[in-house]
């Protein structure tokens, strides 16, 4: 793992795609992206099965609150724009500004677990745990598993702080902060569609 | 038409050459971006608030925003196309998002048939 920058050639690419190695992660990357794509379609399947399984209470027009899923959609969607800011000051080597962005969107991104969790908090004391119906079973899987990822975004994002204070913007770094955007964004798209689907989608049953 | 052959190193293949796109200044593209999310986000609130169309139009409608805003999302803060080579991912994507749009489809489909099950 090289962690200097390479000649000045390649000074002309984008800091994430410097070195060639990082490169083909990048796309590696891209593939693992891939994969969790086919993770949410089984689930949204599932939820789409289940949706009208509910055995009795609740149902998903009663059921959800629109109004927390709309702060975290727009939570997330600003999210989305804060590291796409992110991306581009590390991409112009001003790793303060770069920082700067990256912690707001931790702060957006924290925000919306803690929204999402008192929701689920909430309907567990009113007793609509998983074990109620299919569809709760569906819907708890499908959105926890998303609230997951962003708790693991979250995470993925503090240790890269971490490393940029210890060793600066390298190559290596730089395609880390790169894929972390990658994951970052794909969530937002995930959501988009459970924001979509399932809360939007449950006022029409 | 140009005789079919194969292509040797010294040929210029478009389609393995590194791409990019130009960050110089202020990313208004980002902004812009931002700002449309946000308003197919409110429109698809409001749609279903208002019970603007019936429930299945409705339901088609906001689907439509929701792939609008990936779009919006791979195109504008992913770098979709942004590559050294061939952009790998492009074709990886595809197949995933066919993967994923024929097994949420016929999930819904097979459950259009009432009669035997339910």
């Amino acid at each position: 793992m090289s962690q200097a920058w390479p000649e000045m050639e390649e000074q002309t690419l984008p800091a994430e795609f410097a070195h060639e190695e990082e490169s083909i992660k990048i796309t590696g990357f891209w593939m693992f992206l891939v994969t969790d794509v086919l993770i949410f379609a089984s689930l949204f399947s599932l939820y789409a099965v289940y949706a009208g399984r509910m055995g009795g209470e609740p149902n998903p027009a009663t059921f959800f609150h629109l109004g927390p899923a709309l702060a975290e959609t727009l939570l997330l969607l600003t999210s989305s724009f804060t590291v796409g800011l992110a991306i581009w000051f590390m991409r112009r080597r001003q790793v303060g500004a770069m920082t700067a962005w990256l912690v707001a969107t931790l702060v957006l991104g924290a925000t919306f677990v803690a929204i999402e969790a008192r929701e689920f908090l909430g309907d567990i004391q009113s007793g609509y745990t998983w074990h109620q119906s299919a569809f709760l079973s569906a819907f708890f899987t499908l959105v926890g598993t998303h609230g997951a990822h962003v708790t693991f975004g979250i995470l993925m994002a503090l240790t890269l702080l971490i490393q940029v204070a210890r060793r600066g913007l390298t190559p290596v770094t730089a395609r880390k902060l790169y894929t972390f955007s990658l994951y970052w964004h794909f969530l937002d798209v995930v959501w988009i569609f459970i924001y979509s689907v399932v809360y939007l989608g449950g006022r029409l049953g | 038409m140009s005789v079919h052959r194969a292509p040797d190193a010294e040929e210029h293949l478009p389609y393995l050459e590194a791409h990019f796109e130009s960050e110089t200044r202020f990313p208004w593209i980002k902004v812009v971006g931002y700002a449309g999310s946000l308003v197919l986000t409110l429109v698809a609130f409001w749609a279903v608030s208002a019970h603007w169309m019936s429930p299945t139009a409705l339901l088609a409608f906001i689907l439509g925003l929701a792939v609008a805003q990936a779009a919006l999302q791979l195109g504008v803060f992913m770098h979709l196309r942004e590559s050294r080579g061939p952009s790998w991912q492009i074709a990886g994507l595809g197949l995933g998002l066919f993967i994923a749009v024929g097994l949420v489809g016929m999930s819904i489909w097979i459950m259009l048939f009432k009669s035997g099950v339910s």
